[in-house]
């Protein structure tokens, strides 16, 4: 099986390299056939994978592949952990990968960067598989980082627009923050467990439990909430929580492909994924679990009121990526992390289809992003709009469809939980319920229904998108439908994770819930008794009162809650506060550094005085090297009599 | 008696190495290390290494240092100009060398390789025979080693022509086998003219 | 007398050698400067064969023979195949440089063959005599090859400075051997290991005699590696000879070096640790500051890939002086990387030169990317080794010998030895820097033969990939010191 799993991995690597290195001799269509090929590889054996572990109940792999080296008694090693939250992860990245892979060829057609970026995202699937494969800390920073660095490539793909630039420079240093709270979370575990290894490190997690550690003196802290808040801060960078998700609407400015990757299957799942992977430590530290649930409620919420106010149709699909996020976090916090993974698969389905039907919407508007100016698309785009409406049932939790499961199963979750801020989370994600169905039917009805605010010459060239764009559409529209009520009742409460994912007796809400669980009918049914699914349908009546009714009413809102307006479409304020006081504050700071520190002591001192220092020490040495041969021969004997002198004068 | 013996020889050895080094004709100094020698063959000769004190003479004085009177003589070398810097490195040199003089007196003084610390060696009987006991170590247990030396000296003697067997293009010499094959033609060329008239009168 | 016949056996490589270059020298006489490629065959094939023969030795347990002159472990066994290794790699890169350069003898051949040889004949040394004779052998046939270009005033006289100082050093080294032998009355490695330990154990009264042979030995082997200060003669040397000569004394010899050391001082003088350690440690210290401070002033690169081979020496040193099994693998892990990485260095040069034009000036590699983007990239994975950047291997040997000093708790001197570090990565990077970011003087093609660009290839490639994956070579060097 190790072949398997390297096969796995490795395929989109060779795609990767190939394309990269070779791109220019292979060509454009060399490219794109080696990477999906590779991808395509890669999907195959995961879903073989996928048999083995996960329908025949094959035990799950843990081993290590090669030695990287041992230091200190430390093994680094790369190795696969492959169990069915893996088996599960690595299906979900694949197939979606596969299916942005042919969607790119239709996307970025005449691109010049063709190559380039068939390369790069090839290259961001091969690290997002070793992230979930990992069997170590080692290799999932090393894929944590690698799809850090690749998503910095991606965003800034269009390397020549100064947004771009910006964006990605954005991603990259907000992940930065995140990512060196993660390395002090690996440090701190080095640090106590003396171990990379996943198995060692829950094997020894619960006689650690009761640890705590004094960084502060007269402080003391709980070792394992000390971890896990470190990891988890890592996790709100890559997953885009308050306030590190500033990022994420940015990324927006790379290609359509890429956001539906960044968003649905890779990046910002990797945070999710990582905390439900270390599962056995999160339990052990309740204080983590109700700080990830708070942070969880606040994205949720706020962040989908921000989708209201956004007028680009991608940034709205990104503010609902952050609300939908914020769920599963939520979830993650309530110890539902089978509800956590099972909404990011569905979302991983409906969102890279929503991103994909939106990039549709751009290519047929000749690369225009601004609502305002769409409307009544319906007609021009048939299949891209019926696509696009699954996506958004499937998001807004309609019955039936797949978020519907997964979103309610957080709800409920958060409702048995007991930890401390439980009931505010409950109150934030039943209000985010209104919210995501309100802004995701107000972009529907501007972009496919109501007017037509297209301009005349676009107009004249409407016409669907090619088949490479519609056939993954409609390939993730059907898992979007389906996958919800396939599998609700194994993931959810049945053994579906084994013991991939650790959960405490007395924090097993799912367990609880599942005792009620009467069939995928029955949780339909249940469902359309509950508080969520009429919030939903109030989010929808309320978009089409505002914008295809009357739509006049959003103006009117505008004007009178003009502070509010003014607050969401600051975005809270985060982009300035980072602004002024981080970069702002950085660079006076750097100002300081740089004329104290850089031009007074170490151009002054050190680099000058180096460079007069060494020109000082190569004239004496000049002197000594004067290529005469009795000097040479001085100096041996010179070195030989203090070599004699030395022990002589040291007895 | 013996002790009387091995002081006269180490003076005049110790003598002699240092006028090698400081005399300022190289053929006094070549004549000095042939004086060196012989006396360091005599102080061999005490430890009844009769072999190799014989050895001693024959190869180093017999070959080596006649061959290197001849080079010293031929290339009339000026010291003048090789000596010049002397005076200015004589504070320096004085000072190494005394100083290597006292650590080296402190180690290989009496106390560690006195005569009280290091037993006399026990004399050989009349019919023990220092050539044949070192033929009988130097192609067996020392066999290994010796090739070896062999074939130092093998690269030697490669190196050694290597380094001046070539020929410079302005080099006369002859070439025998080329003489041989000559022939008439190739030396006397015999044009043929017509015969001209005498051009008016004398 | 009564003797038996040694066993041949474990000497099957050397005798194969001594006979092949015999042969080779006696066919090169019959051949033109034409048929001469048959000399050249002749001697790769040599190495082959040679390879092949040793990696056949058994080296479950050390083998003595010839009277305990010889041995055969496992430690000499690797280190062989690597000087074949890279002398066989040497003869690759010089054999075009050679032709173009009236230095296409056949003695060129055969004095590598001797040299060799002589490599082979210290690194399996178990006796005084044996080292000091594999030692001449290799020196002597090391001195001819430099003055082989005699037309070359430069090469005569770093022949000259070269022949002389080695010279004194053998003299100084041959003296403490002498001074071993007054003292433990024999010239067998095991049996001055033996006598010494049982004169430590008693109050000694010739600890003081045993100290200064000891620093005469010392010396003797400080300066065959060139660590300061006994390090004049190297960028004299390394400067004046050839550059495909140059090439083999800046790499097989250090590794005979090491063996050497290894051999004399913790073999032999093991028991000493105490004493060589102090010593060794100034040594160390000078060469990497001496070695990197020096490099940055220079403009020729032959002269600052001599300097930083010092700076490379002192670090080599760090490894032994922690007198633990662990610092002596990451030694000899260290010199077996340093070997190919200043091969791949000085073979850089020869791609780069061609007939009456040798490019062993920095402005040489000036805009190589804008020539050759493959070879630059080759010439910046060497600069990085060098450098010690991760991931490629001078990383992990630097990490290595680090290890070794931080566990014999100098923790001061792995901080002293990353400054030092630090310095030398100054002129390594700016090798980078002429060949990325300026514009070439010299737009002509590269000259090199296809034979050379594959061997350049998979030398830059080898460092790499050791880099990536260097716990074989690692786990390698550990075992051969501790089988």
């Amino acid at each position: 099986m190790e072949q398997v799993y390297l096969g796995i991995v490795l395929a989109p690597l060779f795609g990767a390299v190939l394309a990269g290195l070779f791109g220019r001799y292979i060509g454009r269509s060399g490219s794109h056939w080696v990477t999906i090929a590779g991808v395509a590889v890669s999907f195959a054996l995961s879903l073989l994978v996928f048999k083995q572990i996960i329908i025949d109940g094959a035990a799950p792999f843990n081993g290590a592949i090669y030695t990287w080296m041992v230091s200190d008694g430390i093994k680094f090693e790369i190795g696969f952990l492959v169990d069915q939250l893996t088996a599960l992860m690595i299906v979900v990245v694949t197939f979606v990968s596969l299916m942005v892979h042919i969607y790119t060829i239709g996307y970025m057609h005449d691109d010049p960067g063709y190559q380039r970026f068939f390369s790069y995202i090839a290259l961001f699937t091969f690290s997002m598989l070793m992230l979930v494969m990992s069997n170590n800390f080692l290799q999932l920073f090393f894929g944590w980082e690698a799809v850090g660095l690749v998503s910095y490539l991606l965003i800034g793909f269009w390397f020549q627009r100064e947004s771009a630039i910006y964006a990605n420079l954005k991603a990259f240093l907000v992940n930065r923050v995140g990512d060196l709270g993660f390395l002090l979370g690996i440090a701190v575990i080095l640090m106590h467990f003396n171990t990379l290894d996943y198995a060692q490190i829950f094997k020894m997690a619960p006689h650690l439990a009761h640890e705590t550690v004094t960084f502060i003196p007269g402080y003391e802290w709980s070792l394992m909430t000390v971890i896990c808040i470190l990891l988890f801060i890592g996790a709100m960078g890559k997953s885009a929580q308050v306030p590190l998700h500033v990022w994420l609407p940015d990324s927006m400015e790379g290609p359509t492909p890429i956001s539906a990757l960044i968003h649905a299957a890779t990046m910002v799942t990797a945070g999710i994924f990582m905390v439900a992977r270390m599962s056995p430590l999160f339990e052990l530290s309740e204080t983590a679990l109700s700080f990830m649930m708070l942070i969880g409620a606040v994205t949720a919420l706020s962040m989908g009121l921000l989708g209201i106010v956004q007028n680009d149709i991608k940034r709205v699909v990104a503010y609902s990526t952050l609300s939908q996020l914020g769920y599963m976090t939520v979830a993650l916090g309530a110890s539902a992390y089978a509800g956590a993974i099972f909404h990011l698969m569905t979302h991983a389905f409906f969102k890279a289809l929503l991103f994909l039907a939106a990039g549709s919407v751009i290519i047929a508007l000749h690369h225009e992003q601004d609502i305002r100016k769409m409307g009544a698309l319906k007609n021009h785009l048939p299949i891209t709009y019926w696509t696009f409406l699954i996506g958004t049932l499937a998001l807004i939790g309609f019955p039936g469809f797949s978020g519907f499961f997964s979103k309610d199963a957080i709800i409920e979750a958060v409702y048995e939980s007991t930890l401390p801020g439980a009931g505010m989370a409950y109150a934030a994600v039943m209000i985010g319920v209104f919210v995501t169905a309100l802004y995701s039917f107000r972009l529907l009805f501007l972009v496919f229904h109501g007017e037509s605010r297209v301009d005349a010459h676009t107009r004249k060239h409407l016409h669907e998108s090619p088949w490479v764009v519609t056939v993954p559409l409609i390939a993730l529209a059907i898992p979007s439908v389906i996958m919800g009520a396939i599998h609700a009742g194994p993931m959810l409460f049945h053994d579906f994770f084994g013991k991939a994912i650790f959960v405490l007796p007395q924090h097993d809400v799912l367990a609880h819930m599942g005792r009620e669980y009467q069939g995928v009918m029955g949780f339909v049914l249940h469902g359309l008794i509950e508080p969520p699914v009429w919030l939903a349908f109030a989010g929808i009546a309320t978009a089409w009162w505002c914008y295809i009714k009357h739509p006049e009413i959003p103006a009117v809102v505008m004007s009178r809650c003009a502070t509010l307006y003014r607050i969401l479409c600051n975005k809270y304020g985060f982009d300035d506060f980072n602004d002024t006081v981080f970069a702002g504050g950085g660079r006076r700071f750097g100002r300081l550094l740089w004329q104290v520190g850089d031009v007074t002591v170490v151009d002054g001192v050190m680099v000058n005085g180096t460079a007069r220092g060494i020109g000082w020490f190569s004239s004496v040495v000049r002197h000594v090297q004067t290529g005469y041969l009795y000097h040479y021969a001085f100096a041996i004997i010179i070195g030989l009599v203090l070599m004699l002198g030395w022990p002589l004068l040291s007895q | 008696m013996e002790h009387i013996i091995f002081y006269i020889f180490s003076a005049i050895l110790v003598l002699s190495a240092l006028m090698v080094i400081t005399v300022r004709n190289p053929v006094h100094a070549a004549l000095f290390l042939v004086l060196a020698f012989f006396t360091s063959a005599a102080l061999w000769l005490l430890l009844e290494a009769e072999f190799l004190a014989l050895i001693l003479v024959l190869v180093y004085v017999g070959a080596v240092m006649v061959l290197f009177l001849f080079v010293v003589m031929m290339l009339d070398i000026n010291l003048t100009v090789l000596r010049e810097g002397f005076t200015s490195y004589l504070p320096v040199g004085a000072l190494i060398a005394t100083l290597i003089l006292i650590e080296m007196a402190l180690v290989v003084g009496p106390e560690h390789f006195g005569l009280d610390s290091v037993a006399a060696p026990v004399p050989h009987t009349a019919g023990y025979s220092n050539t044949q006991a070192l033929g009988n170590v130097l192609y067996t247990v020392y066999v290994y080693p010796f090739e070896i030396a062999g074939v130092i000296l093998l690269v030697a003697i490669i190196g050694a022509i290597a380094l001046t067997l070539r020929r410079r293009p302005q080099t006369k010499y002859q070439d025998p086998s080329q003489q041989v094959l000559v022939r008439s033609k190739d030396r006397v060329r015999i044009i043929k003219m017509p015969s001209e008239k005498k051009r008016g009168g004398a | 007398m009564d003797f038996t016949l040694p066993n041949f056996a474990p000497a099957m490589p050397e005798i194969f050698v001594l006979s092949m270059a015999c042969i080779i020298l006696i066919v090169d006489l019959f051949l033109t400067e034409h048929t001469r490629v048959v000399t050249y065959l002749l001697s790769l094939i040599t190495l082959i064969a040679a390879a092949v023969l040793t990696a056949n030795l058994d080296t479950a347990e050390p083998v003595l023979t010839f009277s305990g002159t010889f041995i055969n472990d496992s430690m000499a066994v690797v280190l062989k195949l690597f000087i074949y290794l890279i002398t066989f790699v040497v003869l690759v890169y010089s054999h075009n440089y050679l032709r173009t350069r009236q230095l296409y003898q056949g003695e060129y051949f055969v004095l590598i063959l001797f040299a060799v040889l002589g490599m082979m004949v210290l690194v399996s040394a178990h006796s005084l005599l044996t080292i000091y004779l594999g030692l001449e052998l290799l020196s002597l046939s090391l001195y001819t090859l430099v003055a082989l270009r005699r037309d070359s005033v430069s090469a005569s006289e770093a022949a000259m400075k070269y022949f002389v100082l080695g010279a004194l050093a053998s003299g100084i080294l041959l003296y403490g051997l002498s001074m071993l032998y007054g003292v433990t009355g024999s010239l067998d490695i095991g049996n001055i290991s033996s006598h010494i330990s049982t004169s430590i154990a008693t109050p000694a009264e010739h600890s003081i005699v045993l100290v200064f042979a000891l620093v005469f030995v010392l010396v003797g082997i400080l300066f065959k590696l060139g660590a300061v200060p006994f390090h004049m003669w190297v960028p004299d040397v390394y400067h004046g000879a050839p550059t495909s000569v140059t090439l083999f004394i800046g790499t097989a010899p250090k590794i005979a070096a090491f063996a050497m050391l290894m051999r004399l001082l913790v073999d032999g003088l093991g028991d000493l640790h105490s004493q060589w350690q102090t010593m060794i440690i100034i040594v160390a210290v000078l060469s990497m500051a001496a070695g990197n401070i020096i490099a940055i002033a220079q403009t020729n690169l032959k002269r600052m890939l001599a300097y930083s081979t010092i700076a490379h020496v002192g670090f080599l040193l760090l490894g032994i002086l922690s007198g633990t099994l662990n610092g002596y693998a990451s030694s000899m892990f260290y010199v077996i990387v340093y070997a190919l990485m200043s091969l791949g260095g000085f073979g850089m040069i020869i791609l780069l030169s061609r007939a009456g034009f040798e490019a062993d000036r920095l402005e040489d590699f000036k805009g190589l990317n804008q020539r050759s983007p493959w070879f630059a990239f080759m010439m910046l994975i060497l600069m990085f080794s060098m450098a010690g950047v991760p991931p490629t291997v001078g990383f992990y040997a630097k990490l290595a010998v680090l290890q070794a000093v931080v566990e014999a708790d100098l923790v001061w001197l792995a901080v002293l030895a990353v400054v030092f570090s630090v310095i030398g990565a100054y002129y390594y990077l700016r090798i980078i820097k002429l060949m990325y970011f300026d514009q070439p003087d010299d737009v002509a093609p590269l000259a090199a033969g296809f034979d050379m660009r594959l061997a350049m290839s998979a030398n830059g490639l080898a460092i790499l990939g050791l880099g990536l994956f260097p716990s074989g070579l690692l786990t390698l060097c550990a075992r051969a010191l501790n089988p």
